[in-house]
Order: structure tokens, then C-alpha cells, then sequence
């Protein structure tokens, strides 16, 4: 059974076989934040832009130990976990690097691309998203500037990221100084070659997800969601749950990588869609109607189909210590989830403290109940749905045994 | 029905408010300064509904609040919900549920972006399950939407001119507000002040309530740009301050306060009442007003649109527009200051305010307040506003706690400023006083070194220019502009006036 793995995730993307100029910069980028879901994009945006692949350099997972050595000290506000440990994410880029960068490069990415677009009212970051690289900077700032003295160019530029055009004036304006005879066009076609290698690979993980569930529906086995922000993906953010979680026997799936083909979100949507309580499978607006930020919006839209379908037995919710931006979504996320029986474990407040004698706990609990629960519930929201796509041709058995 | 429908959650839907209810139905509506609130009273009183604010918010609405909603809100939201469910449970106590949801509506404004501002309705919807009144009805007002008037049927019309006067309302209240703090801190004949206050907000409600009918949407623009009407009952207002005699030459710290919205501006539990402890502690304090606010955010969406030209069709149209109807708002603010004498100061510029803050905190991320709160403490710093800059963040603030963390690199640019960020929870009294008071001992001491300069530099001791100052009673009437001599506090530049000098 193929898994989603997270060294994945930041592994380079294939060179396109174009000429360009080259450019003999070493660029830092932190890897915080919503860089878990856009790195593809930012690694092929600069390798278009003739900067060498193994020059683009992202810091490391988080952890306590490379939060201590490089962070400590510099942080200017007690804020949520993630946002917090970006201090750790510059100081390694500063300090910690055998070949020194000559750019820490830290977009303040203030909208995202969505599969939500268009359905909802905005694709925004959360505030702190976007503001955390000013307060990470202040903290490298207030005695001296520690990025001069380390020899590194800091660019942080506002990025629309839901807006091409945008993004590619905000990104020249950025990086003209840097990165010597930079034009216009350049950075156009390579915000086209970003946004086409984003989509490919999320397209890869969402096809593996659909794999995933196409085995489990084969085995009528059970499948557990991940629910979070790009960056629980983080094993220093998320704390390595799922992984656990995988390792005790469950192919876990996260969120922003479910599969959409056609055929399985008319099925799973039918009656929703029929009774006019939704417009299209994306439309969230009878469940979170003030659906201005990106990663809550995909949240919620995760979760109901999550509810929906029959072999996702169970979620796992990942919440950080502090999160502002969870709080008003954790009843209307377990209750969506809930709806037709699917389990709900939420792990809230998550920061430093890696309890990994609770974490192990709590999966033991979740295995427990998985191994109850999960055929009835697969049984049981099977036989609220209608019959089965094509797509998933060997599902007849399981639904005929169901009723 | 199917399962599936049957069992899917939904979000709450608040059954229709039908114009044919006006007449027993009353709006509720809250989370400003006692003055704002009077004053949109009269407002809505005028449009043809009945209306009422909510009480202050308290303490115990604060507990009650967090008790029922999921854990982790901003102080805000526990504030303003716990406020809500409490007076619905009064009302309920009186006169039971189903009354209280068929006879009051709760209106509240949403949607400003991604902060949970825009989510304020989620707690409200929770808190109202948790208390038993699903059936209550609330709506939210788009701050972005201004003219929602929809079908004829509709019980709540926000259409242009309720609009329009709902800004006027708080320009007003803001103006007065601004004039009352100048003067309460030197005034001669205790609670003058208070007293002269509770009566011009009445003013301003009877003008508020008074203002003709609404002449379509055009119409009402041009009445409210051009209109004697609200100048009137501001001058009407300030005749009941008139006569209050003061003693300028007390020796004050100036306090700016800043923050979040809602704990910078309202004035009672939600903010330890700090504007009220700061007076007595010897402060003159300088409020929020909330017309700063709204001029951030019309500054905000006309860089959107600037960034936009060449790439969006009608970019530059838009962002001209913009900036003229700021201009004409700016123009009416100050209007309205000057019919209090100029007394009031007039809005910050806010292009200013973007440039200062442009190194610490990039003015096109949006949500709260922006880079607005680190442009008022540079501003306040750097143009001798102000000794002292108390920013007051609540707790689990997303926004705030950012701009916050960028005013350390301000700091560090600019080590003199004195800027004190406390952190509102809503129950740590005590340490949010504390922590104010240690800065607020450094600004005293800056009052008093700046007053002794100015006796210096104007050649007087401090009889010698006690004596001029009885000499001069114009300069007690609170009319009096007092002239900007290089000095922050208000002493040190009368001194410096009455000496003929500068710092
Ligand atoms: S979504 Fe939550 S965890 Fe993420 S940056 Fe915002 S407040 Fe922090
Ligand atoms: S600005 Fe801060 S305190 Fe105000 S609603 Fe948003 S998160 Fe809450």
C-alpha cells in the first residue's frame, strides 16, 4: 500500500531542460508555515530562475534541539507554536549551514491557491501567517542586524499567491536587487513553471490518496484522515502522530491531498448537492459561511469529506498551542466529522514538548477503538451513500454486504 | 429525509427579521464607547426601529463567556459573548426565552478578514446553544458591503444613509470624546466634565435621532458632505463645557493609547478601565478614536487597488475614488473638530503613519489593525504626540501580537520611545496595572524634566509663570488652542508660551 511520507514533501522537483542564465546564489528559505504546502512552487520558481537546485536550501524539520541552539533569545512576542519556532528556522539559516547562504528568503505569502477558489469568500492566511516573518525579523533586529552580520540579504516580500500576475510584480519589486538582470518575463514564466510543478505534485499525492482508499475499500479496511494546517506536517509541529498512527497499521491520509475525481465527489455529494444545500462538492457556505482564510476553509471542506466517505473511519485533529485561528472551528469541525459516525480525536495545544509517552497513549486509544468501531462505521456510511462510482469497481460487494 | 442530510452538521440560520416586525422588535447592539452607543441608539431610533445597547461588558461576562464557548478565544470574543448570552439570560429571567427571541435581534458588525473578528458570530451562535436560545436571532453587517439594503421585506436595512449616519455618529463621539479627555485632567471644579459630557452626548443623540429621512442614495451622499446639521449639534455640545475653568499648568504625562480595537477603545472591565486609571494617576490621556480606524482601513484598500493598476481593469479608477472619498471623510472629520474650536486633534496622516511602519511591519498585511499600531507609536514618538505610547493587546490576539513582536526592531531603532504593550486578559488586573505603571513612572519623569526645560528656556520660575497664568484667563477657558511650542506635555508648552519661547 503506498502511504503519503513526508520526506516527500520537500524532495526537488525535476528540472525542466530549458536554458537560463545562471545565477551563483545560495537562497535560504525557512521551512514554517504555509512553505509545507508551497515549497514546490518556491524550489522550481527559483531553479527557473537559473538559481542552481541544490542552492535552494530550505532549514531543517523543527525540533526542540534546533530551536534552543539557533532560536533562543530572538523570538520578540509569545505567540502560537508554529510562529514561534520560526526563529529557530532563520538562526539555522543564518548560523547553522555548512555552505552559508547569501539570500533568507521568507515570503509573506498573504493569500493561497486553493481548490476552494471561486467557492468561497477568500483564500487568505491566517494574520499570523503572514506577519511572522516581522516579528522573527525584529527579533534578529533589535540589537544590531543580524543578517548583515552574517553577510545574507534578507527578502521578504508580500506575495499574493492567488493572484499570478500580482505575485510576479510583488516577486520582481523583491528580487530585482538581488539577483542581478532580472526582467519581468523571467519571473512571470517562472511563477508558471512553480504554480505547474505545485500542481503536479499535489496531483501525485492526491492520486496516491485515492490509491489508498481504492485498497481500503478493496480490503473494506479503514483509513484515518489527518486534519491540520500544511504545517502539522512538520514532525517538530505535528509531532510525528501520523506517522505513529502508520505505523500501528492505518494508511493515514492528510486534507489538503484528497482525492477529486469527478465521479466520487458527485457520489459522495449527491444528496447534498440534490438538496440544494450546496451549490458544487466545494461549497462550504452552509458550514462555514465567513470562509475568508484558506487553510480553515480547506479544514472544514476536509472534514466533511472526511464524514462522507465510508473509509475514512476516523480523524485526527491537529491543533497548536495558542492557535487563534482553530478556536472557532472546533465544534463545526467535530460535529461535521461526526455526522454519520466517523471517529473524532483532537490534539489540541500542541508545542515544544514532544510527549511522546501521551502521544504513544492516545494512538493506543485510537487503535483501540478503531478496531471496534471501523467495519460498523464503514458498514454504516456506506449505507447512507448511494451505489458506488466506477471508479471504485470492486465496492458493489461491500455495499451489498452492508445492507 | 436521508441520513445523510439528517445527520450533517449545519451552521446556524437565523429565521428571517421581517419588516412588518419593527414595531415590536428591538435591535441590540454593542462593543463601542458608551458615547457611540447612545449616539447609534438615536440612529436607529430615527430609522424607525427600536434599539438598545448592550450593558458594559463585566468580569463575570468575561467567565460566563469563556465558560461557553470552545477554549482559546481572544479576550474580545469572551468579552462580547459572555456580554450577549448574559443580557439575553436577564431578559429571559423577565420575561422568558421565547419572548426574548421573537422581541430582540442582535446586530454586530463581521467580516473584516482572516482574524476572528470575521468569526465573532461562531461564539455567539455556540454561547446561544449552550444557554438555550437557538431560536434568538443574529445577523451580521459586512463591514466591506456598505449598501445592503436587499428586498423591501427585509427588517434590517443598512442602506446608505443609515450608513453614512452611523459614521457620522461615531465621528461625533469620537470628536467629543477627544475634547472631553483634554480637559478633565486640568479641570478646576471636580466632575465639570463628566457632567458637561452626559449632556452633550444627548445632543448629539437628539441630532442623530433628528436628521431628515433618507433621499435615496445619491442624495443622502450629498447631504451628508454638505450638511450644517451635525456641526450644529456639536456646537451645541460644546456650549455645556464652556465656563469649565482649568489649571493647565499641571504637570502630566501625555499617554497614547493604542491596540486592538476593542480594548483600546471601549472603556470599563474589558480594559481594566485603564483610561480611568491612567487620570487618576496623574495622565493626560490621549483615546483611540475609532475614525483612525476607518481611515486605516480606506488607506488599506487604496494601496490594494495601486498594486493592482495595469493588472486589474479598473484599478486606478477604483483607488482614485478611494482616495477622494477618504479626502471627503477626512474633510468632514475635521469639520467636525473644528466645530469644537479645533480643540480636538485632527486624524493622523495616514500616509505617515504607512511610512513610518514600513520598515517593521509591511502596510499591505492586512487583518486587526495592520501596521497601523506600530505607525501611531512611531508617530506619536517621533511628532511629540504623546510621552508614552500604551498599546493595549488582548490576549490570544492574532494580529496584535505580531505588530507587538515587530515594535522590538522599532525599539530598537528608536530607544527612547516609551511604549508600554500589556497584554489584556481580562482577569490580571493586577499585573497589566503594574506593568503600566513602572513605564508610566518613566514618562512622569520626562513630563516633569521637560516642564523644568520649559521654565528654563522661558526664563521663569515656577510662581513667575503661575502668576502670568492667572494673568491670562483666556488660557483656562478650555477653547483655548494650546500653541505647539516643541514641548509634548500640555504644561510644559504654556509655560513655554507664556515665556515667549521654545524647546
Ligand atoms: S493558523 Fe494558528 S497555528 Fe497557524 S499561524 Fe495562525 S494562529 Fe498560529
Ligand atoms: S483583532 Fe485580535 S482580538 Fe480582535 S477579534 Fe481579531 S484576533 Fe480577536
Amino acid at each position: 500500500m503506498t502511504l503519503l511520507t513526508f520526506p516527500k514533501l520537500f524532495a526537488k522537483p525535476r528540472s525542466a531542460e530549458v536554458v537560463r542564465p545562471e545565477r551563483k546564489l545560495r537562497i535560504g528559505i525557512p521551512r514554517v508555515l504555509n512553505m509545507w504546502s508551497t515549497h514546490r512552487f518556491w524550489t522550481t520558481f527559483f531553479v527557473e530562475l537559473g538559481v542552481n537546485r541544490r542552492s535552494v536550501v530550505y532549514s531543517s524539520e523543527t525540533s526542540e534541539a534546533r530551536q534552543r541552539e539557533f532560536g533562543q533569545g530572538r523570538a520578540a512576542v509569545d505567540c502560537c507554536y508554529p510562529v514561534k519556532c520560526m526563529t529557530g528556522h532563520y538562526g539555522e539559516l543564518l548560523h547553522g549551514l555548512k555552505k552559508p547562504i547569501n539570500v533568507l528568503f521568507s515570503p509573506k505569502i498573504t493569500t493561497l491557491p486553493s481548490i476552494l477558489q471561486g467557492e468561497v469568500r477568500n483564500t487568505m492566511s491566517c494574520p499570523r501567517v503572514l506577519a511572522g516573518a516581522e516579528s522573527t525579523k525584529a527579533g534578529f533586529l533589535r540589537e544590531g542586524n543580524a543578517f548583515a552580520d552574517a553577510g545574507v540579504i534578507y527578502v521578504d516580500p508580500v506575495v499574493h499567491l492567488d493572484e499570478p500576475k500580482l505575485a510576479a510584480r510583488e516577486l520582481f519589486e523583491a528580487l530585482d536587487p538581488v539577483l542581478e538582470d532580472l526582467t519581468p518575463e523571467e519571473v512571470e514564466a517562472a511563477i508558471e513553471a512553480g504554480f505547474a510543478a505545485l500542481e503536479e505534485f499535489d496531483t501525485s499525492l492526491r492520486k496516491q490518496s485515492l490509491n489508498v482508499l481504492r485498497n481500503c475499500a478493496a480490503d473494506s479496511r479503514p483509513a484515518v484522515l489527518a486534519l491540520g494546517r500544511p504545517y502539522h506536517m512538520d514532525p517538530g509541529i505535528g509531532h510525528g502522530i501520523a506517522t505513529e498512527l502508520q505505523e500501528a497499521g492505518y494508511p493515514v491520509l492528510w486534507g489538503q491531498y484528497l482525492p477529486l475525481e469527478e465521479d466520487l465527489l458527485d457520489w459522495l455529494y449527491r444528496d447534498l448537492l440534490s438538496a440544494g444545500r450546496i451549490r458544487t462538492p466545494f461549497d462550504i457556505s452552509d458550514i462555514w459561511p465567513s470562509s475568508h482564510s484558506s487553510n480553515t476553509n480547506e479544514l472544514l471542506w476536509a472534514a466533511r469529506y472526511a464524514s462522507l466517505m465510508p473509509w475514512i473511519a476516523c480523524v485526527i485533529r491537529f491543533s497548536s498551542y495558542e492557535c487563534g485561528m482553530d478556536q472557532p472551528t472546533y465544534t463545526p469541525v467535530q460535529e461535521t466529522v461526526e455526522a454519520l459516525g466517523t471517529l473524532f480525536f483532537a490534539f489540541q495545544d500542541l508545542d515544544a514538548t514532544n510527549p511522546a509517552g501521551s502521544v504513544r497513549i492516545r494512538v493506543e486509544t485510537i487503535d483501540y477503538y478503531l478496531k471496534r468501531r471501523a467495519q460498523k462505521i464503514i458498514e454504516q456510511k456506506l449505507a447512507a451513500l448511494d451505489t458506488p462510482p466506477e471508479s471504485f469497481s470492486n465496492l458493489g460487494s461491500i455495499k451489498d454486504a452492508a445492507q | 429525509m436521508n441520513k445523510v442530510l439528517q445527520d450533517s452538521y449545519q451552521t446556524y440560520r437565523p429565521r428571517p427579521f421581517k419588516k412588518d416586525e419593527r414595531e415590536n422588535v428591538t435591535l441590540l447592539f454593542g462593543g463601542l464607547t458608551w458615547r457611540a452607543e447612545r449616539a447609534l441608539v438615536g440612529l436607529f431610533e430615527g430609522a424607525g426601529y427600536k434599539a438598545e445597547s448592550l450593558p458594559p461588558a463585566t468580569r463575570s461576562d468575561l467567565l460566563f463567556g469563556r465558560s461557553l464557548v470552545d477554549v482559546g478565544q481572544c479576550c474580545p470574543t469572551a468579552f462580547t459573548t459572555g456580554n450577549l448570552a448574559r443580557t439575553l439570560k436577564d431578559k429571559a429571567d423577565k420575561i422568558g426565552p421565547d419572548r426574548v427571541a421573537d422581541e430582540y435581534v442582535f446586530v454586530t458588525a463581521g467580516a473584516c478578514g482572516a482574524c476572528r473578528f470575521g468569526q465573532y458570530h461562531y461564539s455567539y451562535e455556540l454561547a446561544l446553544r449552550n444557554i438555550g436560545m437557538e431560536a434568538f436571532r443574529l445577523f451580521l453587517v459586512e463591514q466591506h458591503e456598505i449598501d445592503q439594503s436587499k428586498d423591501d421585506d427585509e427588517g434590517f436595512q443598512t442602506d446608505t444613509h443609515l450608513l453614512l449616519g452611523a459614521i457620522l455618529s461615531v465621528m461625533m463621539t469620537d470628536v467629543i470624546q477627544d475634547l472631553e479627555y483634554q480637559i478633565r485632567p486640568y479641570e478646576v471644579e471636580f466632575g465639570a466634565t463628566d457632567a458637561a459630557i452626559k449632556k452633550a452626548v444627548e445632543d448629539i443623540y437628539d441630532a442623530v435621532r433628528n436628521r431628515p429621512q433618507n433621499k435615496g442614495k445619491l442624495g443622502t451622499i450629498l447631504w451628508h458632505l454638505t450638511t450644517d446639521h451635525y456641526a450644529k449639534a456639536l456646537r451645541k455640545a460644546k456650549s455645556h463645557f464652556e465656563g469649565i475653568k482649568l489649571d493647565r499648568l499641571r504637570i502630566k504625562p501625555k499617554v497614547k493609547i493604542t491596540g486592538e480595537f476593542y480594548v483600546s477603545t471601549v472603556e470599563g472591565d474589558a480594559n481594566h478601565s485603564i483610561h480611568a486609571w491612567l487620570e487618576q494617576e496623574g495622565a493626560e490621556v490621549l483615546p483611540a478614536p475609532v475614525a483612525v480606524w476607518f481611515d486605516y482601513l480606506m488607506r488599506f484598500a487604496r494601496r490594494k487597488q495601486q498594486d493592482r493598476i495595469g493588472i486589474h481593469k479598473g484599478a486606478r479608477k477604483k483607488q482614485l475614488m478611494i482616495e477622494l472619498a477618504r479626502r471627503l471623510y477626512r474633510g468632514r472629520y475635521h469639520s467636525l473638530c473644528k466645530a469644537l474650536g479645533d480643540i480636538p486633534r485632527h486624524l493622523p496622516d495616514q500616509n505617515e503613519l504607512a511610512r513610518l511602519a514600513q520598515p517593521f511591519y509591511d502596510n499591505r498585511l492586512n487583518g486587526g489593525e495592520g501596521d497601523l499600531l506600530v505607525g501611531k507609536a512611531l508617530y506619536a514618538h517621533l511628532h511629540k504626540v504623546a510621552h508614552m505610547v500604551c498599546e493595549l493587546s488582548p490576549y490570544g490576539c492574532l494580529p496584535n501580537t505580531m505588530s507587538i513582536g515587530a515594535m522590538a526592531a522599532a525599539q530598537g531603532k528608536y530607544p527612547d520611545l516609551l511604549y508600554a504593550p500589556l497584554e489584556i486578559k481580562g482577569d490580571s488586573e493586577v499585573h497589566v496595572i503594574s506593568r503600566c505603571q513602572m513605564v508610566l513612572t518613566e514618562a512622569k519623569a520626562r513630563a516633569r524634566s521637560e516642564f523644568d526645560a520649559a521654565l528654563k528656556a522661558a526664563g521663569l520660575t515656577l510662581e513667575e509663570a503661575r502668576a502670568r497664568y492667572e494673568a491670562h484667563p483666556e488660557m483656562h477657558d478650555p477653547f483655548w488652542q494650546v500653541p505647539k511650542r516643541g514641548a509634548v506635555g500640555t504644561a510644559a508648552n504654556v509655560v513655554l508660551e507664556l515665556g515667549g519661547a521654545s524647546l
